[in-house]
């Protein structure tokens, strides 16, 4: 579980860090190591979620193409759930 | 000419004074701007990579719409994530936003909730296990000795193999 890289595995530490900061109200506010890796893996947990969730949908209408029709169904429930 | 340039400095002034206002705060939105846009191009990296593999696993096609389309919504839930972390952080009278914020962040769904406390765990164990590694490197240099640098080499070695 050591992947830094972000390209195949996830979100990179110093995407995540910039992220986070560019919403911040307080110039002040850090995020430690530790909750950028966490987070990281939240949005991973989001991404794959959403695609999977999409997929299931345009599968369930017998598709094999995901289409954004199948996100726009699954978003709301998918918000709601995170 | 001398005495003209210093009086239309006078409205200039304002005018400058304003321009530069403005031109200061769009040289900042225009950082800003460009700031967005290469994160939101990280985000779509990330997030077609991870739908590669989705889409691998379930044998399906995504489309460059939905790709874009969940990059866009991940990159927007960031926002909230960010505002909630800093709220979390600041109500635990802390400056900076700590894997406990972030458990509290996944707390709306149990098997969220129950897999992110498993990866922060998982982290603590292995940043302990940096630290003793540390400790162990630190001790035997303070040992100074070739002897005992071998001996602690091997040591190390042994237990790479019993591992």
């Amino acid at each position: 579980m050591e992947e830094r890289d972000g390209g195949a595995g996830g979100f990179r530490k110093e995407t995540v860090d910039r992220l986070l900061r560019l919403h911040f109200r307080d110039g002040r506010t850090r995020v430690n190591g530790d909750a950028l890796l966490l987070t990281a893996e939240l949005l991973k947990v989001f991404v794959r979620e959403a695609a999977a969730r999409a997929a299931r949908q345009a599968r369930a209408e017998d598709l094999e193409r995901v289409d954004i029709e199948h996100v726009e169904k699954v978003l709301p429930q998918l918000l709601l759930d995170f | 000419m001398a005495a003209a340039r210093p009086r239309p400095a006078a409205p200039g002034g304002k005018r400058r004074g304003a321009s530069s206002g403005g031109a200061m705060e769009a040289a900042g939105g225009e950082e800003r701007q460009l700031l967005i846009q290469r994160l939101k191009a990280a985000v779509h990296y990330t997030v077609g990579c991870l739908c590669q593999d989705v889409a691998e696993d379930k044998d399906m096609q995504f489309s460059k719409q939905t790709i874009a389309a969940i990059s866009e919504i991940t990159f927007r839930q960031c926002e909230n994530f960010a505002k909630d972390l800093e709220m979390f952080a600041r109500h635990a009278k802390r400056s900076t936003v700590t894997a406990e914020d972030v458990k509290l962040l996944a707390r709306r769904s149990n098997s969220l909730l129950k897999y992110i406390t498993q990866k922060s765990e998982e982290l603590v164990s292995s940043n302990m296990e940096q630290k003793e590694r540390k400790k162990k490197k630190s001790s035997s240099a303070k040992a100074g000795r070739t002897a005992e640098e071998q001996e602690a080499a091997v040591a190390e070695s042994e237990d790479s193999n019993m591992a």
